[in-house]
């Protein structure tokens, strides 16, 4: 189990390594802050000083070095824009988007765990059917689209609710019945596949030849065996709370930091870029190193399997 | 008695045939659209009944069921039926080009950590788990705004999306079919790696690799839209399904058409290819989920 951990721990820390290399690379190479930012009209002298100021007359490698040092040492740069640092503006919405992706992730399992043991257990008859296309349908619309039909439905046709915008609760409901609707047809098709699998083993077999009641078979045996893979696609959905509303955000303007990652990106402000591309990948990272690790605690023969090294 | 069981037993049969034959109604409607879908990109010239770009500032904001202007105009009275039909062809070459891309890409790696083993192996897999892991909208958008947004890059960016999941499945495949004993019996036979793979492997593998492509254009589409739709796709006077969404948006109280007509057709079309790609992967079933 020590090794097993050790091993999620070291590729934890290889991913985050490849997401602040790529992130500096990109970022850095792709083109010289110093045009965008101060525009074709600048004066050299201000250009240069500008680069000085932020170190970006020095070699890439100095660049890097000094970027990575910084952030061990929870420096992450100030915004080019507003000046302060990137952190803290970063920080600053991140609870405006948990106000949004906690609830929707709660909406996705209170519908898609239960539509899909429901679709599994009902298989092949026209319940399943009607779940699993109603499923196809809702995770093949795209999250702007459906916020936008809502918009159009609930706040134009129908007065009900506000278009955009943020402060009471009636504004969270359509962003949040976005977020979750999507999710929870995902969640639906993959729990149902798994409860299938599930019910399709022997020992499922075994114990309704036993003449156990079906009802005490699923409880029992089917049920728990079932959320082991559930489990693992629940933990990926805790990580995309902080960046799985981009889109969402910017249909409702809503204040969060999938929009900051927009107007900054449109505004070139690396160093905010970066805080979010890293702030997303630690999330990722340790959601899917948590998942991994209960994973290993629900299913001791995989621990045991993947310390071997796979 | 007897016979009672030998006509159920024929019925399960026969029943368990013609299941396996009958194509379902959903998938033939999909089937069909998608056909109209590559119609439409192919002869866009054709079809569309003005130049997408044309501008007739008279005729702003028609709605539609108009006689020469069957789903109105938007509000540079341009025809919206005209710029559906050539957001179609950027959207459908965008994500055909991009799925090819991430094939091929996807399917490279997975060979060659199949082939090489040991450290070639490590680096691609751990390749795979970053792609698996990171966002792909949150990846993008750095790298499309930081390099501009020309289309070229665009759709090698959207050429990335997916290729883990080729890799993963490409490089299973060649263990497996590694194993199977033909790949040995012609390496023997002194064939080069390159044929081995591209002549012996690959066309083994081919059904899992297309059924895998027909999973991933759908969600292509859905991310080219998405980015064309938050001003980072596509950009004008081209233009995407998803970039007329993002600009019908504007005009949603007094023209919800000019954002309703493209919306539809994503809806449409990522509906119709998902259902085709599920089917076809249950026909297959070699583990692909």
């Amino acid at each position: 189990m020590v090794r097993y951990l050790l091993i999620r721990l070291l590729r934890a820390f290889i991913t985050i390594t490849l997401v602040v290399t790529f992130a500096f690379i990109v970022l850095r190479v792709s083109g010289d802050p110093a045009i965008s930012i101060m525009g074709d009209n600048a004066s050299p002298e201000a250009m240069a000083a500008f680069r000085k100021e932020w170190g970006l007359d020095q070699s890439i490698f100095i660049q890097y070095f000094n970027y990575v040092t910084a952030i061990f040492q929870g420096d992450f740069g100030h915004s080019m824009r507003g000046g302060g640092p990137a952190l803290d503006l970063v920080v600053s919405r991140i609870p405006a988007t948990v106000m949004l992706t906690l609830p929707a992730l709660l909406l996705k399992v209170a519908i898609g765990v239960p539509a899909g043991i429901y679709a599994a257990l009902h298989h092949d008859k026209s319940l399943d059917r009607t779940v699993m296309v109603t499923a196809v349908a809702g995770y093949t619309v795209p999250s702007f689209v459906l916020g936008l039909l809502l918009v159009q439905i609930f706040a134009l046709w129908m007065p009900l609710l506000p278009t955009g915008g943020t402060g009471e609760l009636s504004h969270l409901i359509l962003p949040v019945l976005t977020l979750g609707i999507g999710g929870a047809a995902i969640l639906a098709r993959f729990v149902r596949s798994a409860m299938l699998e599930v019910l399709g083993q022997p020992y499922i077999r075994t114990a309704n030849a036993k003449g156990i009641p079906w009802g005490a078979v699923v409880r029992a045996h089917a049920l728990p065996n079932a959320a082991i893979p559930t489990v693992t696609i629940i933990g990926f959905m805790v990580g995309s709370l902080i960046a799985g509303s981009v889109v969402t955000e910017s249909v409702f303007s809503w204040p969060g930091v999938g929009n900051l990652l927009v107007v900054s990106v449109t505004a070139r402000d690396l160093s905010v870029v970066q805080c979010i591309l890293l702030l997303v990948a630690a999330t990722m990272v340790l959601s899917n190193m948590f998942v991994d690790i209960l994973y290993g605690i629900l299913d001791p023969r995989l621990s045991n399997a993947n310390s071997e090294g796979r | 008695m007897r016979t009672k069981t030998g006509v159920a037993v024929q019925i399960a049969r026969s029943s368990d045939a013609s299941k396996r034959r009958r194509i379902p109604l959903s998938v033939m409607v999909s089937i069909a659209w998608i056909v109209v879908v590559l119609l439409v990109a192919l002869f866009a010239d054709q079809i569309a009944p003005f130049h997408y770009t044309s501008l007739n500032l008279p005729d702003r904001l028609i709605g539609p069921f108009d006689p020469q202007h069957w789903l109105g105009t938007d509000e540079l009275g341009r025809d919206v039926l005209s710029r559906l039909v050539y957001s179609v062809r950027i959207s459908v070459v965008v994500a055909l080009a991009a799925t090819v891309i991430s094939a091929i890409l996807g399917t490279t790696l997975g060979f060659m950590a199949a082939h090489f083993r040991g450290p070639v192996e490590h680096v691609i897999l751990v390749l795979i788990d970053f792609q698996a892991a990171m966002p792909f909208l949150v990846l993008s958008l750095s790298v499309l705004a930081f390099f501009g947004t020309g289309l070229p890059l665009f759709i090698a960016l959207m050429g990335l999306y997916g290729w883990e999941r080729f890799a993963r499945v490409a490089r299973g495949l060649a263990l497996s079919a590694a194993a199977q004993g033909y790949a040995g019996a012609v390496r023997q036979l002194g064939a080069s790696p390159r044929r081995i793979y591209l002549r012996h492997i690959l066309p083994n593998v081919l059904s899992t690799l297309i059924v895998l492509m027909t999973l991933t254009f759908p969600e292509i589409i859905l991310m080219e839209s998405s980015l064309s739709f938050l001003g980072l796709g596509v950009q004008p006077p081209m233009t995407s399904l998803g970039n007329m969404v993002g600009y019908g948006r504007e005009y949603m109280t007094r023209a919800p058409w000019i954002m309703l007509a493209p919306a539809a057709l994503i809806v449409l079309t990522t509906l119709s290819i998902s259902l085709l790609g599920d089917w076809l992967r249950d026909g297959l079933d070699k583990g692909l989920r």
